[in-house]
């Protein structure tokens, strides 16, 4: 009998009888055993299991006896003692594992997101500090701003655009008592990168005195202050040229702004 | 309703009954089985709760077979330890596809109980008198909260069922380990019609008790 079948006779059913039944001489018993690991034959296994269930029900027409309590001990140290350390631990242990990892896990996870919520609360920190820094500044321009026009004494010049730049403007409020203009200016385009903007003082006699080297905005408007030198006193225009980048000693360039006194 | 009426509508009533407490008691041994399933995996991974929970259940039933075969206590308890300390030990080559635990159990019972038997030369007489096959004095029986009366009812039903030429020698080869050959030298007669008897009585049990196999 080496070989699978592919159908249940009344002999294999019989050898399946014997074999579950317990009935089968040594010899055959082997044989059959042999026939049903190795060929792996799946008629004669399903036939053997569902007869051994039949015959181990034969246990159940027993009259019921208990074994004495020595036995259990006997075999529940037997087995305790094979459990090899590294073999699973009692239940509890593994609950207290569980518990310390997710535990573990959890701090980890709040503290990554205390970190997170940290580096975020410490940028807008640093965003909010620079822009009360960039406040405080505008705020002490404006307050210089003010000053400057409510004090008495100021005199105001305007300047108009030219050539190119009729479009822009600038006024100078020229506070006498301390020496010192405060010019500003609209709509005129911000200097080509290799250009400079050059206000220059110009005096009803002599060579024009360089005031201020300066750039416009993005918007075309800038406030800027500016010192009104002692040899400075009278004067009969304020011009603004454009110039080489940086500024140049005596006026080269076309006029972009120009307003008499 | 017409007094005729009630006859039917008792029979129909006992039937839907019926019904319901054998979807119960099915439902019962499946979960049985899967948590026998599950202690088994447990006994491969080395716990030792799960032994200890299996035994519990089973004790007393692998123990009775194992009485029942090798005639005395002292024997039996040396047997029954060898029984779970196999189970213990060989908990990861357990074939579910072979069958349910409690009969893997019982097939090692019965196996190491035929094995002591042999090995201490004890054999009983076989007799056609089926009084004289029960073994030892039965100790006053003791129910088991584990073991279903209804099982032990329908076993027994389907045992008195069978013709006494076929219950003999399936309990000869079962509780005794004789082989077919041991059988038909026992009662004289042919080993054909012993091997016949055989089958047929165990196709007889099978059917009776599929519900509970």
């Amino acid at each position: 009998m080496n070989m699978r079948h592919t159908e249940l006779t009344d002999d294999l059913q019989e050898r399946a009888s014997l074999y579950a039944a317990g009935a089968m001489t040594d010899s055959e018993r082997l044989e059959y055993v042999r026939h049903l690991d190795e060929d792996q034959c799946s008629v004669c296994q399903a036939e053997v299991k569902e007869l051994q269930s039949a015959m181990s029900m034969l246990a159940f027409s027993v009259p019921s006896s208990s074994p004495s309590a020595t036995v259990k001990v006997r075999l529940m140290q037997q087995a305790r003692q094979a459990v090899p350390v590294s073999q699973p631990r009692p239940a509890g242990f593994r609950w207290l594992q569980w518990t310390t990892a997710i535990i573990a896990l959890t701090s980890v996870a709040v503290a990554l997101s205390l970190m997170r919520t940290n580096t975020e609360l410490r940028r807008e920190t640093d965003a909010l500090k620079s822009r009360i820094a960039r406040l405080e500044v505008q705020l002490g321009e404006q307050q210089t701003i003010i000053a400057t026009l409510t004090r008495a004494g100021v005199r105001v010049v305007d300047l108009a655009g030219q050539g190119t730049n009729t479009q822009a403007s600038g006024r100078i409020f020229w506070d006498q008592s301390r020496k010192q203009w405060l010019f500003s200016v609209r709509n005129l385009p911000p200097a080509p990168a290799d250009k400079s903007y050059q206000l220059w003082f110009v005096p009803k006699k002599g060579s024009p005195i360089s005031a201020r080297v300066f750039n416009t905005e993005a918007d075309g408007s800038i406030t800027v202050e500016v010192p009104v030198p002692d040899n400075v006193t009278d004067l009969n225009a304020a011009a603004v040229t454009t110039e080489p980048f940086g500024g140049q000693p005596q006026p080269t360039g076309p006029f972009a702004l120009l307003g008499a006194m | 309703m017409r007094n005729s009426e009630f006859p039917l509508l008792r029979t129909n009533l006992f039937t839907a009954l019926l019904s319901v407490t054998m979807s119960f008691e099915m439902a019962e041994d499946d979960r049985t089985e899967q948590q026998d399933r599950e202690w088994i995996r447990g006994m491969a991974l080395k716990d030792a709760d799960a032994l200890d929970a299996f035994y519990t259940r089973y004790n007393r039933l692998a123990f009775s077979l194992v009485l029942r075969i090798v005639g005395n206590r002292e024997d039996a308890e040396d047997v029954l330890t060898d029984v779970f300390w196999q189970v213990w030990q060989q908990a990861s080559r357990y074939d579910a596809s072979r069958g349910k635990p409690v009969a893997w159990l019982m097939t090692i019972a019965r196996t190491r109980a035929i094995d002591r038997l042999r090995s201490t030369g004890r054999h009983e007489v076989p007799t056609s008198d089926p009084d004289k096959h029960n073994g030892p004095p039965a100790a006053p029986a003791q129910p088991d909260p584990f073991v279903q009366t209804d099982t032990r009812k329908a076993v027994h039903e389907a045992l008195q069922s069978l013709q006494e030429q076929q219950r003999i020698p399936l309990e000869m080869a079962y509780f005794q380990g004789m082989s077919h050959t041991e059988i038909a030298a026992a009662l004289g007669q042919p080993l054909g019609t012993v091997k016949d008897r055989i089958r047929t009585g165990i196709m007889h049990l099978r059917k009776r008790l599929r519900p509970y196999l």
